[in-house]
This record gives structure tokens, sequence and C-alpha cells, in this order.
């Protein structure tokens, strides 16, 4: 069948459409390159989204938990072997994005005869000042681009995406408070989570009810003791800093 | 095996063996020497000198032989440097690549058995001569919320110290001193607090460097101190020159 190409052009565009369908029940993710690092945050319901992945790498990631989890493991083999054959300071996002991840997301969406990963992401590297951090949104397919204003979302659905990319860089960008860059990310979460939900006009001075679901946050530390720089935060911390 | 670095190296194209050479072949080897642990009041304290040797030949007297391999752990490393330099960042990998990838530390057996797994792996190299490693492992237990002492032989067995371990070619001398005090010492070691317990770690340094060629790198008079690492239940606290300088001052003679 799919040997003649038009053919596989029809099976991969049936697949797009399949992996598309699975990721519409997902909720998104977020990435703030801020002062004092990288925050990460997710909302979910009993399944993590926030990974460390490096000392100075964290993940994250929305789709199937099991794909998920081989995104994750692989990245975490890939950056170690690099760390330990090299060094720690070789262990790059764009490295791993291209000998790693990329391939392994690609080859996985092509071959039409077995199950795809289910999974889209921000893949994070915290650098010595802001403009140095790494923010990389990658997709099911196998395709990434680099964020470049210091805000990273990831959503099922594109235009959904770009839009609360907007509204976070006005609400949350730059040196806003951490607990401000919080809440509006689960401003957005919230608006993101249901089809036609709107942003609000300003960012929540409280968090939003989310309905008990476990929020995640993490920051990737710009300096601190130690090469690990993954701090996974209470959720209850960053509701103190100002 | 799930977390397991050392299977994924030994799969990697990095894992590539030493060629087997003669016994006795080449020049002298490089030897670290000296290290040793005691339990003290503050926990576990961990100290070298600085030398490294190659036959008679002072080879450097700025090496640093108290390895820190996560936040809960400490290798001493005695014998030669390049193996026992390479299976501490060995280690460290291994620990953070466990706890990254299984969402858990890996407990303190299973770091004790990894490091006899590297020691076993290089008994080829111990027997042709060149790569004999005695190191000493210090790590704080979650589970009984006490750090423990550990030595090894060059053949990976290990062993717990009740008070003391040293290695290395001035260790002999050390360790009849720490036996010494444990029996008849007012206080004993354990006893200790943190700045007699450094300053005791200095003078054991000095007194093995009175026997022992190979073990030297530290003068506290003229403001060279050994490494010293401090083992407790909020991890590695590595003491600095400058606290040891202010202990040595306020230690009674």
């Amino acid at each position: 069948m799919t040997d003649e190409p038009y053919r596989w052009l029809e099976a991969v565009a049936n697949r797009r459409e399949y992996i598309r369908d699975q990721l519409k029940g997902a909720t998104p993710v977020f990435a703030f390159s801020r002062p004092e690092g990288i925050l990460l945050c997710g909302v979910g319901a009993g399944q993590s989204k926030i990974f460390e992945i490096y000392d100075r790498h964290g993940l994250a990631a929305l789709g199937h938990p099991v794909d998920i989890e081989k995104i994750r493991q692989a990245l975490i083999e890939a950056a170690h072997l690099e760390g330990f054959t090299r060094a720690p300071e070789d262990v790059t996002v764009r490295r791993l994005l291209n000998f790693s991840l990329g391939p392994a997301l690609k080859g996985a969406f092509e071959q039409v005869f077995s199950a795809p990963l289910i999974v889209e992401g921000v893949f994070a590297e915290v650098g010595s000042a802001p403009g140095t951090d790494v923010l990389a949104r990658f997709s099911y397919d196998g395709t990434h681009r680099l964020e470049t204003g210091g805000i990273g979302v990831a959503h099922a659905a594109p235009e959904r995406e770009a839009a609360a990319a907007a509204w976070l860089a006005k609400h949350a960008g730059g040196g806003a408070p951490l607990a401000q860059t919080v809440n509006a990310a689960l401003a957005a979460w919230q608006a993101l989570a249901s089809a036609d939900g709107a942003f609000p006009e300003e960012v929540p001075a409280a968090p939003p009810d989310l309905g008990g679901r476990l929020v995640e946050l993490a920051l990737l530390e710009r300096a601190g003791p130690g090469r690990a720089r993954y701090r996974a935060l209470d959720a209850s911390a960053w509701a103190h800093h100002g | 095996m799930n977390g397991d670095f050392l299977s994924l190296l030994a799969k990697s194209s990095f894992a590539a063996g030493a060629s087997p050479v003669a016994a006795g072949a080449g020049p002298p080897p490089l030897e670290a020497t000296t290290v040793f642990a005691f339990h003290c009041a503050a926990g576990v304290l961990v100290a070298g000198d600085h030398r490294a040797t190659a036959g008679n030949i002072v080879f450097s007297d700025r090496t640093e032989k108290i390895i820190e391999l996560d936040r809960h752990s400490l290798l001493a490393i005695a014998g030669s440097p390049a193996v026992a330099v390479e299976m501490a960042r060995t280690l460290q990998t291994a620990f953070e690549f466990y706890r990254r990838s299984q969402f858990q530390p890996m407990s303190l057996p299973a770091k004790m058995r990894a490091l006899s797994r590297l020691l076993h792996e290089n008994v080829p190299a111990t027997l042709q001569g060149f790569g004999l490693v005695s190191p000493i492992f210090a790590g704080h237990d979650a589970a009984t919320g006490r750090p423990s002492i550990y030595f090894y032989d060059p053949l990976g067995a290990q062993f717990e110290a009740a008070a003391y371990a040293g290695s290395g070619s001035g260790s002999g001398s050390i360790k009849s001193v720490l036996h010494f005090l444990e029996q008849w010492g007012r206080p004993k070691p354990e006893e200790m607090p943190l700045a007699q317990a450094v300053c005791l770690a200095n003078r054991l340094l000095l007194t093995a460097a009175e026997f022992d060629t190979a073990t030297g790198g530290v003068d506290p008079a003229g403001g060279d101190f050994a490494t010293v690492k401090l083992l407790d239940a909020d991890g590695v606290h590595a003491i600095s020159p400058e606290e040891q300088a202010q202990f040595w001052r306020e230690a009674k003679p």
C-alpha cells in the first residue's frame, strides 16, 4: 500500500490527524525565562509533566504518559553519556535535539506501520544570563523551533498556543514577580483547557481554582551550589514570592 | 537494568578496555596517598594530603583526593589517580543518572555495590601492577539516619569501619594514632567537636609525613592545610583552608 508515493503521503497525513486527535485531551505546559532561572509549569491529574533531564536541562511535555516517558528516558541517557564522554558543558539543547530527540520523534512519526510517539513539549536549558537561555518547542514529528521571547508554550491547538504565548508575553514576561508569572500561567492553562475559554483582562491576584488538579512547578536555577540546577518548587512556596 | 549507567556505558562506544601489558613494564606507576576517615561528634570527617608520587618522585603536591560523589557520599582515593578519578567520575554520573531516571536517589547499599563492581572490573589492571585503587567510601544512609565509613580491598570487598579507616602509604601511622585515641583518648575522636577533629586531621597527616615520604603537601604553619570534608545528615560540607586556619589558631597546644 505505502510503496506508492501518494499512498505514503496519505498514510502520513492520516497519522498526523490521528496524533492531533489523540492530543486533543492534553493540557498545556509552560516555560518562562526569568532573572533567577527558567520556570517550568504544568498541571496534571496524577501524571507528571515536568522533568529534570540533566544539570541545566528540564523538560515540560504533554501527550501520552508512556510516550513522554520514552523521550524522557532517551534524553536522560543521551545527556548523561554525552556529559560523561565529553563534559557537562557540552550537553546542550541544540545538540540533543539534533542527534537524539529530533531523529527519534521523526523516525517514530514516519514509521507508518508502528505506533507514533504522541508527545509535544518544551525542552529548556538555563544559561548564565536570561539572554543565553534556550527554550525549544518540539513537536511529535521531530520538528522544533527555538523561542526567542523567553516564553515557551506547548499546546495541542497551534492557534490557541500562539494566543496564549502573546497573552503571557504581555502579562508575565521579563521581570514580573514569580507569583504573578505562576498565576498568569495557571490562568492561561485554565483558558486553554476549555475549547473556547477566554484569557482574563488582568492576571488574577490569587491562583485560579483548578478543580483539585496537581500544579507542578520547577525552577532551573541560574546560579546555585553544585552542578544540578533543577529544583522542584513546592506548589505552596511560590505564593510567597513577591 | 533500569537506571543502570554502568550497563549503558558498556553498550556505548566509550567503553574501550586497556590493552594488556606485561607486569613491570614502563615507569613506576603514579600513586596518590594518604587518606583517612573517622567519626567525630559532627558526623564523619574525611581527609587527605595533597601528594601524588611516582616511585621516589614527588609528582604533585596539589592533588585532590577527597571527591564528592553526590550530596550524601564521598570517595577518598588512594592508589592510581588515573583509575581512581575515572571511577569517581563514573560513580558521580551513575548516581545522578539513577536519581533522574528513577525519580529517587540510589540507596547507600546500591552505591557501595556500584563501587565494588568498578573495583572488581579493575582487577586485571590491578594485577598488572599499574591500576591499584584502594578507596574509602563515606555515605549517609537515609534509612538509618547516620553516616558510615567503608573501606575496600583492591578486589572490591567492602568492610564497614566502626570508628575509622585509612588507606595509602601513610595510613599505617594514622591508624595507629586513631586506634590509640579511640582506646585511651580524652576525648575520643568520635566525641570531638568539628574544630578539634579538623585539627586532629592535620596533625595526623603531619605525623604520617614524618615516617612516609609519599605523604605531604600539608603545612598548617605555612598556610597549607589538608583537604577536609564533613559528611552529616545535611550532606557534604567542605572545610575551607580559611576555616581550618581559624581552627588551627584557636586550638590549644
